[in-house]
């Protein structure tokens, strides 16, 4: 092997990078992961959930040496109205037995170990090198290049996440439209560990998962709070279209949802040690590029724009690794790069990915309802307010006052056809 | 062709460490370690003399076993070689122990026409390592040092001082201690990064370098860091009108004092 020419080069060293580069080199590949952040996890803003069958699919057991954080045993949705909040929680030890389902994870940490991980696999790890093209001979992708220097490998994997600079260059696919991400902004609160787990009933080494709704002023979104060891990840994610007409700025929302008494009860006391925005793709099934592969190329991961939320599940990270690893297997099942298209193409059903995307499919449609952002979660809030209130003056009849409610927030048109939407849409 | 020798230090990120408002207490548990600031200068200054006139560069460090983390990101900055004393005795050394455990492996590689280091490192600014390390191994130092050209063994060498420029010239071998001015260092190359993984290091144990306990010893004691923070009051003005707010603002101001 010469110096500048590789088997495989990765780049971006996020999850699926890092999946990719690491089953490659373990399998003997010659493989070079570039990463444009001084170290893995550098670039990635604060935490999230990762489903641990992917960790298992890459190697099983692999999770046992990954820093995770928390493994979620609680399972939280919660509809903030005005001053008063609605929270629904469901507790299932089972999820924490055997290979725990999920961990709450801290990205710059998991990142810096993953490529770890690569490395020890005889990968090189080149980070702090930005990619800024592609070398491209006789119609096919041969290469990469950084600033004025660049290396050869038979496949390049662009691993670059969701505004895949990679992807446009190679004509695959044009930038990122506005309707098809959520951006994401968050933040890590640091607390001791001991009070995250009083405030959130857990027991050490347990977490807790919440996504909450009415919190966005109407934007299109909704937010997410992790438990992780000795701190709070808590985020919102919004329709950048919508957020950019609201008037109000973004990170103003996001303060107001902090200060919301019923998360401050939360969070209260932590200091704030991390905070960033970052875009997410949002159109799920649909919203996949219809070419994933050029001769010499595939896209992975976010770049590929595979992501699932159905309001209650953010998906991203798992996607990202089960990807990678397809394309892994899918370059060293091919004899020739041209081959490796179609099998990355075969592998991402084999692997389940493309079914479990299409599953979820039209899920995209019950965000697109304005509704599901501010009436209906006010609508809950003040129902219960209603059924709770006790004040020694005569209360309206059950009934009556609560088709009040209903009828001051949606009207049984749009309720119907909100209903037969999310109906379709399931 | 001229011999050369980078001192440099692994110093944590000031940007990671956190105070803790309570007691003013450092927080650097999630520090990441850099190369200090100013000796990246001395650095990307070495490399320019080679790459104009051929030569080579070696980079040397004393540091707490962290220091290893350095060793691909320093190789990438030009180094051919880099050496490195990993002990914890240096955590706490001062300037004078420091200078005299460079000063000691820089005579056991010998050879070198320049010894270039920083300024002062970018956590402790002590400003020392320089002028001592000459003293030590008896070189003439030439400190702040703001542009420099070498040719054979005659170094030329711009001084700055607080209100006038000195122009120097040194036979070699020297000391020189570079200020953050004199260049500005590049952003190593992806062939450089990738490079620096093939390129050796070298381990040099303090125990082989024959000081004695009693030179190990700082004599300057480092009693406390504490962070400096501005107080504030945080007061957050909540009403639901914007003319409220703004009005409890200027009473407030006022009763601070301002007008
Ligand atoms: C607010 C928010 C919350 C989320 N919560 C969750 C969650 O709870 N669970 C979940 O599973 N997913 C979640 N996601 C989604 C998840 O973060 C992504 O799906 C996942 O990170 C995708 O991994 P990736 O490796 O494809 O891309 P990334 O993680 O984005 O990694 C791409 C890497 O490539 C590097 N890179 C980019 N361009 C270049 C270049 N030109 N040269 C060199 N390097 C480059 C970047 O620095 C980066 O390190 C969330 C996302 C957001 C924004």
């Amino acid at each position: 092997m010469s110096d500048d020419k590789f088997d495989v080069i990765v780049v971006g060293g996020g999850p699926a990078g890092c999946a990719c580069a690491y089953t490659l080199a373990k399998q003997g590949k010659s493989v070079l992961l570039l990463e444009r952040g001084n170290s893995a996890g550098s670039k990635n803003v604060s935490g999230g959930r990762l489903y641990t069958y992917a960790l298992e699919l890459v190697e099983p057991g692999m999770y046992q040496r990954a820093p995770l954080q928390r493994k979620i045993v609680r399972e939280q949705i919660m509809m903030l109205g005005e001053g008063s909040a609605m929270t629904l929680d469901y507790v299932d030890y089972g999820f924490g037995e055997e290979v725990p389902q999920s961990y709450s994870v801290v990205r710059a940490s998991l990142d810096e170990w993953f490529a770890a991980e690569v490395e020890a696999q005889g990968a090189m790890v080149g980070a702090g090198i930005l990619v800024d093209g592609l070398v491209e001979k006789g119609g096919k992708i041969v290469g990469i290049r950084a600033g004025e220097e660049e290396m050869y490998a038979d496949v390049v994997v662009a691993a670059d996440g969701v505004n895949s600079l990679l992807g446009q260059k190679a004509g695959l696919f044009p930038d990122v439209k506005q309707h098809a991400v959520g951006i994401g902004v968050k933040e890590t609160i640091e607390l001791p560990d001991e009070v995250i787990s009083q405030r959130f009933a857990l027991k050490a080494g347990e977490g807790a998962a919440r996504v909450a709704l009415g919190c966005t002023e109407g934007i299109s979104g909704g937010a997410f709070l992790y438990t992780n060891q000795g701190s709070i990840s808590l985020g919102i994610v919004f329709n950048p279209e919508q957020a950019a007409k609201h008037g109000r700025q973004i990170q103003d929302i996001f303060q107001d949802f902090k200060t919301h008494p019923a998360i401050l009860a939360l969070i209260e006391g932590g200091t704030s040690v991390e905070y960033g925005a970052h875009l997410v793709p949002e159109m799920g099934f649909h919203g996949i590029p219809q070419r994933l592969h050029r001769e010499g190329m595939l896209v992975v991961g976010d770049a590929a724009q595979f992501g699932i939320n159905t309001g209650l599940i953010i998906r991203g990270m798992d996607l990202a690794i089960v990807s990678g690893l397809a394309a892994a297997r899918a370059i060293l099942a091919s004899s020739s790069p041209a081959e490796a298209g179609p099998l990355y193409m075969r592998q991402l059903e084999e692997l389940l990915l493309l079914p479990n995307m299409k599953v979820y499919a039209n899920f995209h449609n019950i965000f697109a309802m304005p509704r599901v952002f501010q009436q209906y979660p006010q609508l809950a809030n003040q129902a219960l307010q209603f059924l709770f209130r006790v004040d020694g003056k005569v209360p309206e009849p059950m009934a009556k006052g609560l088709l009040r409610i209903l009828k001051s927030n949606v009207s049984f048109g749009q309720l119907a056809a909100d209903g037969w939407k999310a109906y379709r849409s399931l | 062709m001229p011999n050369l020798l980078v001192c440099y230090k692994w110093t944590l990120d000031e940007q990671d460490i956190k105070i803790n408002p309570a007691d003013l207490s450092l927080d650097s548990s999630r520090a990441k370690g850099k190369i200090s600031d100013f000796d990246r200068m001395a650095l990307e200054e070495a490399a320019q003399i080679v790459e104009k006139q051929g030569g080579a560069v070696d980079a040397l460090s004393y540091g707490t076993p962290a220091v290893k983390q350095s060793l691909k990101d320093v190789l990438s900055r030009g180094p051919n070689k880099v050496y490195y004393i990993a002990d914890a005795s240096a955590e706490i050394a001062d300037g004078a122990v420091t200078a005299k455990v460079l000063a000691a492996a820089a005579r056991k590689l010998g050879g070198y026409d320049l010894i270039l280091v920083g300024e002062g490192s970018s956590d402790a600014f002590n400003q020392q390592t320089g002028p001592r390390l000459a003293a030590l191994l008896g070189l003439p130092c030439v400190s702040f040092v703001a542009k420099m050209t070498l040719e054979g063994n005659t170094l030329t060498a711009t001084r700055k001082l607080a209100d006038c420029t000195e122009q120097v010239t040194v036979t070699t071998p020297a000391v020189v201690q570079v200020l953050s001015e004199i260049n500005k260092p590049r952003i190593p190359s992806m062939k450089q990064v990738l490079g620096a993984s093939k390129k050796p290091s070298g381990e040099i144990k303090l125990a082989d370098l024959g000081l004695s306990p009693q030179e190990l010893a700082p004599k300057a004691v480092r009693k406390s860091v504490k962070g400096f923070v501005m107080s504030r009051k945080n007061v957050i003005y909540k009403e639901s009108n914007a003319e409220a707010n703004v009005q409890k603002l200027v009473a407030s101001l006022a009763a601070e004092g301002l007008r």
